[in-house]
């Protein structure tokens, strides 16, 4: 029922916070910045920010600044990052903007998930410049979020490279891998890879960490953690990487390994969300304290009236905290905007633990019409009929 | 060009590790005096106007004292504060620190002078690092005796007015009418109990048959005796259960009320019960006050006002049975005589009420959803 707005005053009383207090000693170290002062990125970013300062009409340099910290605001998992970048980008707000400034500001909708406006700066970035390969690019991996296959498949024909590129096939592999052919997929995205010598190490990792997802639901667990293998010893700290190898420990009954990947790494919501799920099987001592410090978290983010997490959210409160009827909400609230598998799995594997089949009904008609193969997916949902 | 589709299909799923820059403002109001603490992440104000003074990337409480000046300054320029119109003078108090989920904060505190005649309005105008991080935001919290409200302070919206004394009884009152209305209306289970109670009102048992009632003060005193008893019965339930003296099982209590509604309907069909239904009324009505006390806990029970959110919700529930019951009486009563109120209204509906309640037993008893209806 819908509460009227007089009750929900106390919309701070969830959040734990620790007690104001004066610190012992004037040596006592607050806190710890992203980087010492002499950082060769914090230089980096100094002398972007005084040429762009140097010259505010110049919208180069300002898209330049902006993508910098675009770029390490994925890096490093900080939000903020993407708040400077706006500041920078603030003195062309119109939609005849120089492409750059378009581009950038596609990526900042996006991260702050409001994709109808990224899907528009990208289009108004292709009107101009039809070969942009990154706007292109990006309004394929939109349509994937959205699950709108048909106009993913567009933009990934109409990437502007030769149809057995690596990135031709990784874009089209990645939609059948989502469609039912999965199998399909992963032959043509290895053979692309096995054929192309020059790939950079980060779009290796991006294939690997791809050919692991498909290896493992097509049944295949030693390919899948072989692929994992090979994507992590590129020695790249990649969240989306870690993410998906932790998850699939966790499915193996490995929870032991999961536990030791993640270790240094809590400070990642997504990645904290899957050490606490791996502690928990493992009844370890750390896993309370995790659970705590991840509902803090999502308290803090519900303050500012802003919930980008609600997928990590839905499973925190389905695995960690056994309220799969909160969780089928947030999983659904958050179903309304992602559709990736693994948003349509929590919806599944939450109505389940609710009984409440009918709530899941988007979701199974999506399962139903994408042909998404999985098999725990399948699992979920024929519990569920 | 290379290295872009990757990043691509990899950024959907990017962790944030930290939250975006908030600010938190509490401010204490009573309508006389004002004070405030603001707690602004040392990461943020590093950014502004630089806390690092080693530069070694570790901010400490030498460093940050060593800039208090500075930081108040910046901040408190940044904010301005006015009651009744009247602009507040803000004048830093102490300085401490605080640890939030994302990091640590300084913790500022301040006394805001304003008119000495007392206020009943504060607005708050708030642009602090909205220059240099459009997604900041203040998280404004004004702590009154008796409640608390909350708003978010953004670019789009800068600034809020809100009151400083806490809403009056009356209003808090009004409240709880409001919620005990609307429980009744949007609680089908206790509808339909009602409904299962007065369908047969209209009526006098004649030893093997339902006859119409002669007169219409014979209908309204059982409607009286039954809606009265009704009442009662949830009253101290729902009382005890708000004062935590007895306490049941959610899913017990649920299932009981679809179990009352199920044998009040059946006993229209086939009556065991006719001439004291006031009794059943009370008894089952016990039960339907466990449940009104479940809404009553999901709202929250002030402390201070318990009993007036309790006669408050009360009142409102009773306002939603005569509602309905006004509704109903006069037309069943003008209908008594007629075959579509004797078999399609009374048999028919009372079995359809039967299986409704029928099939919401099975659910709350089972922990199911059948998704019949």
């Amino acid at each position: 029922m819908q509460l009227p707005k007089v009750f929900l005053f106390c919309a701070w009383c969830g959040v734990a916070l620790a007690a104001p207090h004066i610190p012992g000693s004037d040596g006592d170290v607050l806190e710890r910045l992203p980087g010492r002062r002499d950082d060769p990125v914090q230089a980096e970013l100094r002398s972007l920010r005084a040429a762009s300062n140097a010259a505010p009409e110049d919208s180069a340099a300002a898209a330049t600044l902006a993508r910098r910290y675009f770029d390490l605001a994925n890096a490093e998992g900080d939000p903020r990052y993407v708040g400077y970048a706006e500041a920078a980008l603030r003195r062309w707000p119109s939609n005849d903007a120089p492409v750059e400034v378009l581009y950038v500001r596609g990526l900042l909708r996006q991260y702050r998930h409001d994709f109808d406006t990224a899907l528009g700066e990208f289009e108004r970035v292709l009107s101009r410049e039809p070969d942009h390969f990154g706007a292109r690019s990006w309004r394929a991996g939109l349509y994937m979020v959205r699950a709108d296959y048909a106009s993913a498949a567009r933009e990934c024909a109409a990437l502007p490279v030769e149809k057995d590129d690596l990135y031709a096939v990784a874009c089209r592999a990645y939609i059948d891998a989502t469609t039912g052919k999965t199998a399909a997929a992963y032959r043509q995205l290895a053979g692309a890879l096995a054929a192309d010598r020059d790939v950079e190490p980060g779009e290796r990792l991006w294939v690997l960490t791809r050919l692991g997802e498909m290896a493992w639901r097509l049944g295949d667990a030693a390919a899948a953690d072989r692929h994992f293998r090979d994507a992590l010893a590129l020695g790249r700290d990649d969240n989306f990487l870690l993410a998906a190898y932790a998850d699939f420990l966790l499915e193996q009954g490995r929870a032991k390994e999961a536990a030791r990947l993640l270790r240094d790494w809590a400070r990642s919501d997504t990645l904290l969300l899957r050490l606490a799920m791996a502690e928990k099987q493992l009844g370890s001592p750390d896993a309370q304290p995790h659970i705590q410090a991840l509902g803090e978290r999502f308290a803090a983010a519900s303050l500012r009236g802003e919930r980008l997490h609600m997928g990590e959210e839905a499973r925190y409160l389905l695995d960690l905290k056994g309220d799969p009827a909160a969780a089928l909400a947030v999983g659904l609230e958050n179903w309304k905007e992602q559709r990736e598998p693994r948003d349509a799995l929590v919806v599944l594997e939450a109505a389940a633990a609710a009984r409440d089949a009918k709530a899941a009904a988007p979701v199974l008609k999506w399962l139903e019409q994408s042909g998404f193969e999985s098999e725990r997916m399948r699992r979920a949902a024929a519990s569920l009929r | 060009m290379r290295g872009l589709l990757l990043a691509l299909l990899l950024s959907c799923a990017t962790a944030e590790a930290h939250k975006p820059s908030d600010s938190y403002l509490t401010l204490f109001a009573d309508g006389k005096t004002l004070r405030g603490q603001w707690d602004i992440a040392l990461r943020d104000l590093e950014y502004a106007i630089g806390l690092d003074a080693n530069g070694d990337g570790a901010i400490t409480w030498g460093e940050l004292k060593a800039k208090q000046a500075e930081v108040d300054a910046y901040a408190l320029a940044r904010l301005s504060l006015s009651a009744d119109g009247k602009a507040c003078r803000l004048a830093p108090a102490d300085h401490l620190v605080d640890d939030h989920s994302d990091g640590a904060y300084a913790v500022l505190r301040f006394r805001a002078e304003c008119t000495p005649e007392g206020y009943g309005r504060i607005a708050v105008e708030y642009s602090l690092f909205f220059d240099l991080d459009p997604t900041h935001r203040g998280l404004l919290r004004v702590e009154r005796p008796g409640d608390s409200e909350t708003g978010i302070l953004s670019p789009e919206r800068p600034r809020l007015e809100i009151r400083a004394q806490a809403r009056s009884r009356l209003e808090q009152f009004s409240d709880y009418v409001r919620e005990g209305v609307w429980h009744i209306w949007i609680g089908f289970d206790h509808i339909l109990f009602l409904l299962s109670l007065l369908l047969p009102a209209v009526f006098v048992w004649s030893g093997s048959t339902w006859r119409p009632a002669e007169r219409f003060a014979t209908t309204f005193w059982d409607v009286f005796k039954v809606a009265t008893s009704f009442t009662v019965a949830h009253s101290i339930t729902l009382s005890l259960a708000a004062l935590s003296v007895v306490e049941l099982p959610s899913r017990l209590v649920e299932s009981a009320i679809a179990l009352s509604v199920v044998l009040a309907a059946l006993n229209n069909v086939w009556p065991l019960v006719h001439g004291r239904r006031w009794m059943v009324a009370f008894g089952f009505g016990l039960i339907h006050g466990f449940g009104f006390a479940s809404v009553l806990a999901d709202l929250g029970l002030p402390r201070d006002a318990l009993l007036l959110a309790l006669v408050g919700f009360n009142v409102g529930v009773e306002v939603g049975q005569l509602a309905i019951i006004a509704a109903f009486l006069p037309l069943a009563y003008a209908l008594r005589g007629t075959w579509a109120y004797r078999r399609l209204v009374f048999v028919g509906g009372s079995a359809a009420i039967a299986l409704v309640a029928a099939i919401w037993l099975t659910e709350r008893a089972f922990d199911l959803k059948l998704g019949l209806i």
